[in-house]
C-alpha cells in the first residue's frame, strides 16, 4: 500500500507536483500515467525517500521509506535502468545491492536466472542493451522478495517479446498480492496491464479509478450502416439521437444504445446491414484528459504519419 | 525483528562496489607506481650526486623524507580514487538504487568511509614502507641511512601512509559535497598545488604564517623526521589534518543527506 497525501515539490520556479493525492492498492497493477514532464518520476523519486517534498507526504505502508527497516524486502524499484555504474558486472552489482540488505547471495544467481540474463551476469553493465538494462534493474527490484513494486516506465527499449513477458510478470505479482505500481506516459500499455490507473498532468491528479470505469465514462457512439442513411437520420433525431458523423458508409450515433437503434430503424421500417457500439479506446480517453496539461506539446505544424 | 540494513551490512556492499570497478584498481596501482617509483628516482639520483653535495646539505639531509618523496605525487592518485568512490555514483545515477537499498545517508556515507580509510590505509601504509625500505637499500653503502627501529623514523614513515589515507578522504567530502568527478578533482588539485603557488606571492611574513596550514606543507612536515622550519610539527600537523578532513567530511554529510538524489 502506498499513500501519497498532498503531495508538492517544486523547484526553483516550476511545479513538479501540485497537491497529489492517491492510493495504490495490493492484488492489482496500478498504472501511473501521464505525459512527459507531468511528474511522474519525481513522484516515484519523492515515495522513496530520494526527493524531498515540498509540502505533503508519501508513505509505503504508513511508514516514510527511510524509516522502513528493511527496504528491500518492502519495496522493491526500478527507476532508470541505465542508472547502474558501466564498469561493474551484473552479479557485483547485485551483489552489493544484496549485502547491504544481507540477503544471501544465493538469491542474486535466482534473479538472474529469472530474469534470464544469467549467461551475461559477469559482463560489464555498460555493454548492456537497454533490454538487458531493464532486465537487470527488474531482477535487483526482486532480490529482497518485496511487497510493493515500483517500476517506472519499464517497458521502454524492451522487444515484443520482453514487453509481453513483463506484462505477465506484472499480473503474476499482483495475484500473489502484492502492490505493483507501474508508470508509463503510453495510455495502449497500461490499457493492457493495468487493472488500476493514476492519470497525472502538469503535477495534478486528472482521475483515478479503473480501466473499465474510466472507458465507461468516455463517451461512446455507435456505428450504422442502413439501406436509407436520411431516413434513419430522421427517425434517430426524433428520438433525441446525436448524429455525429455522416457520410456514404453510414452513420455515427451517439446518446442513444444500439439496442435502441435497432428498435428505431425497426419502427422506422429501415433494414439495417451493419450496427457496431465504438468504445472510445483509452488511448482517446487519455488524449482527451491531458490535452490540457501537456507540458512539452506540439503546436502548429502537424506532420500526419 | 533486528533491522537488516546496518553499518556492517553497508560496509559488505561497498566494499563490494569499491573493489568491482576498474578506477579503483588503476588507482590503486598508479598510488604504488608514483610512491615507489618516484621514490627510487629520487634515491638513485641522490646516490649518483653525493659526491658533488656540500657539506651543509649532507647536515641537513633526511633520508627518510628523501625515500618517501614519492608520496607528495601519489596523494594525486589516491585522491582520485577517493572522490570517483562517490562522485561516480552521481554521474552514473547509481545513487539511487544505492540510497533505496540504504535510505539512511549518513549510514551511507559512514559505510562507505570506513571502506576507504581501511582500504587507502592498507594500501599507504604499504606503499610508504615499500619505498622507505628501496630507499634506504639504493642508499646504503654511499650515502647515510635510516633504520625503523629508530622511533622517529618509524613514525615519519607510519605518517607518510597516514598522509595518504587522510587525503583520499579530503578528497572524498568533497566529492559528497560537489557530486561532479571534474569538479571534485579539479578542486582538490587546486588546494594542493594553485594555493600553495598563490601563497609565494604573499609577503614572507605571512607566507612564513601561512603556508603550515597548507595540507601539502602539512603532509611535508609528517614525512620528516626533522623538523621543516615555520612549519608545525608533524603530530600537531596530524592532528590539523585529522580536524580539516573531519570538519569537510561532516559538512558533506550534512549536505549530502540534505539536498535530493
Amino acid at each position: 500500500m502506498i499513500t501519497v497525501e498532498h503531495l508538492t515539490k517544486r523547484f526553483r520556479d516550476t511545479i513538479a507536483v501540485n497537491d497529489l493525492d492517491f492510493e495504490v492498492h495490493p492484488g492489482v497493477v496500478t498504472g501511473f500515467l501521464g505525459p512527459n514532464g507531468s511528474g511522474k518520476s519525481t513522484t516515484m523519486r519523492i515515495i522513496l525517500g530520494l526527493d524531498r517534498p515540498t509540502k505533503g507526504q508519501a508513505t509505503v505502508k504508513g511508514k516514510r521509506y527511510a524509516e522502513l527497516r528493511d527496504p528491500l524486502h518492502e519495496v522493491g524499484a526500478l527507476l532508470d535502468a541505465k542508472a547502474i555504474h558501466p564498469g561493474r558486472s551484473a552479479r557485483n552489482h547485485l551483489r552489493s545491492l544484496a549485502a547491504s540488505n544481507r540477503i544471501p547471495f544465493s538469491r542474486v544467481d535466482e534473479v538472474l536466472e529469472f530474469v534470464g540474463i544469467a549467461s551475461v551476469a559477469n559482463k560489464k553493465v555498460g555493454n548492456f542493451s537497454l533490454g538487458m538494462s531493464q532486465r537487470l534493474g527488474i531482477a535487483g527490484a526482486l532480490l529482497g522478495d518485496p511487497e510493493i513494486l515500483l517500476f517506472d516506465e519499464p517497458v521502454n527499449g524492451l522487444d515484443p517479446e520482453g514487453i509481453r513477458w513483463i506484462r505477465d510478470f506484472f499480473r503474476s505479482l499482483a495475484n500473489e498480492g502484492r502492490t505493483v505500481f507501474v508508470s508509463s506516459h503510453l495510455m495502449s500499455e497500461m490499457a493492457v496491464s493495468a487493472d488500476q490507473i493514476v492519470v497525472i498532468g502538469r503535477g495534478k491528479l486528472i482521475t483515478q479509478g479503473s480501466i473499465d470505469e474510466l472507458t465507461a465514462s468516455a463517451k461512446g457512439s455507435v456505428f450504422v450502416r442502413a439501406n436509407n442513411h436520411q431516413q434513419l437520420l430522421n427517425a434517430l433525431r426524433a428520438k433525441q439521437g446525436t448524429v455525429t458523423e455522416q457520410n456514404d458508409d453510414g452513420l455515427s450515433v451517439s446518446d442513444l444504445s444500439a439496442e435502441e437503434i435497432g428498435q428505431i430503424a425497426f419502427d422506422a421500417g429501415v433494414v439495417i446491414y451493419e450496427l457496431t457500439p465504438q468504445r472510445a479506446s483509452l488511448e482517446e480517453v487519455f488524449m482527451d484528459l491531458t490535452s490540457d496539461s501537456v507540458e512539452y506539446g506540439s503546436t502548429g505544424v502537424r506532420r500526419e504519419s | 525483528m533486528s533491522r537488516d540494513v546496518s553499518l556492517g551490512s553497508v560496509v559488505r556492499s561497498e566494499w563490494i562496489k569499491f573493489r568491482s570497478v576498474r578506477s579503483t584498481v588503476v588507482g590503486v596501482v598508479v598510488t604504488l607506481f608514483l610512491t615507489l617509483g618516484l621514490g627510487a628516482l629520487v634515491t638513485v639520483l641522490t646516490r649518483l650526486h653525493w659526491n658533488v653535495v656540500t657539506p651543509l646539505q649532507r647536515a641537513t639531509f633526511d633520508p627518510v623524507s628523501t625515500s618517501l618523496v614519492g608520496v607528495l605525487f601519489a596523494q594525486f592518485a589516491v585522491g582520485v580514487i577517493g572522490s570517483l568512490f562517490v562522485t561516480s555514483e552521481f554521474s552514473t545515477g547509481s545513487i539511487r538504487t544505492t540510497l533505496s537499498a540504504v535510505p539512511k545517508r549518513y549510514e551511507l556515507a559512514l559505510g562507505k568511509l570506513i571502506v576507504l580509510v581501511a582500504s587507502m590505509f592498507v594500501i599507504g601504509e604499504v606503499a610508504s614502507f615499500a619505498t622507505f625500505s628501496i630507499g634506504q637499500a639504493i642508499f646504503s653503502g654511499v650515502v647515510p641511512t635510516a633504520s625503523l627501529s629508530n622511533s622517529s623514523v618509524l613514525r615519519a614513515v607510519v605518517f607518510a601512509g597516514l598522509y595518504l589515507t587522510l587525503l583520499s578522504v579530503l578528497a572524498f567530502s568533497l566529492g559528497l559535497l560537489l557530486r561532479q568527478s571534474a569538479a571534485c578533482i579539479s578542486v582538490y588539485v587546486s588546494i594542493l598545488l594553485i594555493i600553495p603557488i598563490i601563497a609565494l606571492f604573499l609577503p614572507t611574513s605571512w607566507q612564513d604564517d601561512m603556508r603550515r596550514f597548507l595540507p601539502s606543507e602539512m603532509g611535508h612536515a609528517m614525512i620528516s623526521t626533522a623538523s621543516v622550519p615555520n612549519n608545525f610539527g608533524a603530530t600537531t600537523s596530524l592532528v590539523v589534518l585529522v580536524g580539516y578532513v573531519a570538519a569537510l567530511f561532516a559538512v558533506g554529510v550534512v549536505v549530502f543527506t540534505r539536498r535530493d538524489a
